[in-house]
């Protein structure tokens, strides 16, 4: 039987964080039953709020990747598409891979199994086109399946108001978000996001039932009383074919019961949980926990969670430790957790721990003041008023104009005097809560900048609608130009009569010419085609060699002939007259180990 | 038609030097029978390495990787030139004596190139598996680039400067008055007039110099190399590895590029890709790097290497012919050549000698009369 020191159940953020055993010189494995590693992080396509010397900024798909490649250069043996199955008393773990089961005796085991969605029951919940927003973020920012075209969202949580975000990025509308009690759960900046998109957060309400014949037709409504008992009478129809679910999390705990881990039912952290120290071990010495499974929160504190267990499961094991990662860990994560967005976390916490922690928030409340904001220069106005563990913009500003201190839950305000009105920060903030602003551009009026992550990105001259905070039609804009992020993030910059300049906070742009793409594996577009035959680059393996066209994973098995229409089409000759280049070996990806079995 | 010069050749070495040549303000024509990059440039690795066993290769490497490094701003275009090192593996005592005795003689020459230890070696490279290596050598400013985009770069920039690009365009003949050429003779443009033609032709240099009846002691080899899907960034340096007959690469693209030679090729210009070397380097990538086991191949293709009796380049004008200077033979390093080569040839047509580096022991002199050559050992 194969053995190890550490097997770690998860390749996730919690998971992979874990590998820092690795690196500290254990023998470790990694098992993982995704189709991708990097568990829910591949499917966030929004940046990271928190720490910016953790990844806060990036989006949760760059950090999986980023992840990934750690995780391979760490030395850790990966086992990907892999299920664990059980865990035994005798310390062994067998899982299935390509449908063969093999046992793997770890000396210890850490747990990084994540979450799974919470139910919800109403009338015909089984009718298809009823998802979990999980699985709506798979379909959708995974593999670009568009999953319908008329979405209801139940839940403001932050899944709830980030999955929606992301569905109207996708082209998907979504005509309401349902939340039964009365506010937003989620974070305000992403509240405001979808509430720019004009997209109404109907509070007090549950879903009662859907219809339809095959799938979902329309969707009722129903408003609930102060105990959440539905209203009779006031129920309202939605015309939707999707509803989503996104109701909250709660542990994927399996392997612990087998395991025999003594948990804990904590509402405020999911559900049950595994009892476990500080240093994350279970009431079982050999096994370890880290992420969702340990308890509900998010993607960062798992990652440090997962350097926590992975830390003291070597250690554990006679491994030393030397450097103070460990200590830099467990200070992010009081950090995190310390402002008034974390105190859900730190009762489940003190529930579980048996102790008051000492998470106090020091939080100063910087007001940004209008009456110091130049009118003159460009400027960034900071709608950020809640506080929510996020340091990006401090982090970013060259100048140090902008201040949130050492508690990173503590709200930004800006020394303008110190400013220069570069827009780093506008381009940085996760909560897309920054805009800049040029109050006198003229005698009547302003220059305002806008972030903005939805397609199509306005054109220089385009005439757009303004849009306010609510998502409502305010004026007319002319767009100046687009600043182009390197991570999709771009600034549209507007002009606006200067009454307006305080209302307006998004665009909707008119109309819009679509890029076409000719190859999709390297994302070349007709119009970079055109451009290259007209510099005279006639041939396909010219275009090839400069545009990558043809170079992916299909070896223009789709693009080719496109290319050689649009070449014949530039040069006037018929397809007939061109080099169609050459073909090469092999038709289909194929993988080095299937070249070794000869 | 006239030009001062015509440079036959569009690829890396044809191209280097027109571009060069247009900068000293030089009225220059390149002609390329089929399209640019379109021969070994379009087929090579990309690979710009200075740890060579001959002395003049690392010192010609050396000032080509200080030109690599400013290419963005002096040509202006990006070619994805990464600075991520080379890093050479030895497996064997006569392996690690050589490396030894290498390094040393390259530090002599100014290059910063070290020797790691196995331990080193995976502490600093941990996705190599370090399994029986003794040594390795490495230097951090080697490194690679794109060389398509390299290759396009020259033409665009050159075309700015004022040169004449000719694609799909060979030169069919040249045309003598007793022992000078007054111009060559194309298929598609007719006679071009022209008293200096540069043969950067590569694997057609040798019939080049034939049509003035000269030979060059050069013989074409196929090499076998293939790319693999796009994996995220892993591995920093370009690994060579000489006992196992294996080199790779991560592009900035993230995909892999990997080849080696094969000891029992026929010289001649054969394009064909072998299915053995797919078998034969699968078993070896997935020895030095086993997180490689289920990454796809998704192209492999073959190119040429233009060997010279020494495996180093051949620079220099033809006795007994007005006027043709010869850049080829670059054994499979022609591509991190380029660069100071376009700037020795462009010295050589205007001042009559390379005047930036002596660089007389390039010169076919070296290999006439039974002279002992210095052989080019690490040519993988």
């Amino acid at each position: 039987m194969n053995e190890c020191d550490i097997l770690v159940v998860g390749g996730g953020p919690a998971g992979i964080s874990a590998i820092r055993s690795a690196k500290l010189g254990a023998d470790v494995v990694l098992i993982d039953d995704g189709l991708k590693l990097g568990g829910q992080l591949i499917k966030q396509t929004h940046k990271f709020f928190g720490s910016a010397e953790q990844f806060a900024g990036m989006r949760g798909v760059d950090i999986a990747n980023k992840l990934v490649s750690e995780l391979y250069e760490s030395g850790t043996k990966v086992l990907p598409g892999a299920t664990v199955l059980g865990i035994y008393e005798d310390g062994v773990v067998n899982y299935s891979k390509d449908n063969v089961v093999r046992e793997i005796k770890p000396k210890r085991t850490i747990v990084a199994t994540g979450a799974k969605e919470k139910n919800l029951l109403f009338e015909n919940n089984d009718l298809p086109g009823v998802y979990g927003a999980g699985a709506v973020q798979t379909l959708v920012n995974v593999y670009g399946i568009k999953v319908g075209n008329e979405v209801l969202m139940i839940g403001a949580g932050n899944i709830g108001l980030i999955v929606t975000y992301q569905l109207m990025q996708a082209g998907i509308h979504v005509q309401a978000i349902i939340e039964a009690t009365d506010h937003v759960g989620g974070y305000d900046v992403h509240a405001r996001k979808v509430k720019r998109l004009g997209i109404p957060i109907i509070f007090k309400h549950s879903i009662k039932r859907v219809d339809g014949y095959n799938s979902v037709e329309e969707a009722i409504v129903v408003k609930l009383d102060d105990r959440f008992n539905p209203i009779p009478g006031t129920e309202k129809k939605f015309r939707v074919d999707t509803v989503c679910i996104a109701v909250g999390l709660s542990p994927l705990a399996e392997l612990l019961w087998q395991a025999g881990c003594e948990m804990k039912y904590i509402p405020e952290l999911g559900g049950y949980v595994p009892v476990r120290d500080e240093d994350m071990r279970t009431s079982r010495e050999d096994i370890f926990v880290a992420g969702d499974v340990a308890g509900i929160e998010e993607a960062t504190s798992a990652m440090l969670e997962g350097t926590i267990a992975g830390t003291e499961a070597a250690r554990s094991l006679g491994y030393p430790v030397e450097d103070d990662e460990l200590e830099k860990a467990k200070s992010y994560l009081n950090q995190l957790r310390a402002g008034p967005t974390g105190k859900k976390i730190r009762i489940g916490l003190e529930k579980l721990l048996g102790k008051r922690h000492s998470f106090e928030t020091n939080a100063t409340i910087h007001k940004p003041s209008k009456s110091t904001m130049p009118k003159n220069k460009r400027v960034p106005v900071v709608e950020c008023f809640q506080e929510i563990p996020c340091n990006p913009c401090e982090a970013s500003c060259p100048f140090d104009a902008i201040t949130i201190g050492k508690d990173i839950n503590a709200r930004p305000s800006v020394d303008y005097s110190k400013c220069t009105g570069c827009g780093i920060c506008a381009l940085k903030c996760p909560g897309l809560a920054i805009f800049m602003i040029t109050e006198d551009y003229s005698d009547s009026e302003s220059l305002l900048e806008i972030p903005y992550e939805m397609l199509p990105i306005p054109r220089p001259g385009d005439i757009a609608d303004g849009i306010d905070r609510d998502g409502n039609f305010v004026c007319e804009v002319k767009v100046l130009g687009v600043i182009k992020g390197k991570d999709k993030t771009n600034l549209v910059r507007i002009i606006i009569p200067k009454e307006y300049a305080d209302r307006v906070r998004s665009v909707r742009v008119k109309e819009y010419k679509n890029d076409k793409i000719v190859c999709r594996c390297e994302d070349v577009t007709e119009k970079e085609i055109v451009e290259a035959i007209r510099r005279g680059y006639t041939s396909f393996d010219e275009l090839k060699r400069l545009l990558r066209v043809g170079m992916g994973p299909c070896g223009g098995k789709n693009c080719r002939e496109e290319v050689l229409k649009i070449i014949a089409r530039e040069t006037g000759k018929s397809v007939e007259e061109l080099e169609v280049g050459t073909y090469r070996p092999p038709t289909k990806p194929t993988p080095f180990s299937a070249f070794k079995n000869e | 038609m006239k030009a001062d010069v015509v440079v036959i050749g569009g690829g890396i070495i044809g191209t280097s030097i027109a571009y060069h040549l247009s900068k000293f303000g030089v009225d220059v024509a390149l002609f390329e029978r089929s399209y640019i990059s379109s021969g070994s440039t379009g087929r090579c690795a990309g690979g710009i390495r200075q740890q060579w066993s001959s002395p003049m290769n690392v010192r010609l490497a050396m000032e080509s990787v200080r030109m690599f490094e400013k290419f963005k701003e002096e040509v202006g275009y990006d070619i994805e030139y990464y600075s991520g090192g080379y890093l050479l593996l030895a497996y064997t005592d006569e392996e690690v004596d050589r490396f030894k005795k290498q390094v040393k003689m390259q530090r002599e020459q100014g290059l910063d190139v070290y020797l790691l230890s196995p331990s080193e070696v995976k502490k600093q490279f941990s996705s190599l598996n370090i399994d029986r290596l003794k040594l390795s050598a490495y230097c951090p400013t080697d490194g690679h680039a794109n060389p398509h985009l390299a290759n396009f770069a020259y033409v665009e920039a050159a075309k700015k400067e004022g040169a004449r690009i000719y694609d799909h365009t060979e030169v069919t003949g040249i045309v003598m008055n007793g022992d000078r050429i007054t111009g060559v003779i194309t298929d598609k443009m007719g006679k071009v007039e022209t008293k200096i033609v540069v043969n950067a032709a590569g694997a057609k240099s040798r019939d080049i110099a034939k049509m003035v009846g000269k030979d060059l002691p050069v013989e074409p080899y196929r090499h076998q190399i293939l790319v693999t899907e796009w994996l995220p960034h892993v591995l920093d340096p370009l690994i060579v590895d000489f006992y196992h007959n294996i080199y790779f690469r991560q592009t900035m693209h993230g995909s892999f590029i990997m080849g080696q030679s094969d000891p029992d090729e026929k010289p001649g210009v054969n394009l064909n890709a072998r299915w053995q070397f797919l078998h034969e380097i699968s078993h070896k990538i997935t020895f030095l790097m086993p997180m490689m086991e289920n990454v796809s191949v998704v192209r492999q293709w073959a190119g040429i290497y233009v060997m010279s009796p020494d495996a180093q380049p051949i620079i220099d004008e033809l006795e007994g012919v007005s006027r043709m200077i010869c850049a080829t033979g670059y054994s499979g390093h022609g591509f991190m050549l380029a660069p100071i080569t376009g700037k020795l040839v462009a010295e050589w047509v205007i001042y009559g000698n390379p005047r930036s580096m002596d660089i007389s022991n390039l010169s076919l002199k070296r290999f006439e009369g039974g002279k002992r050559i210095e052989m080019e050992r690490n040519v993988v």
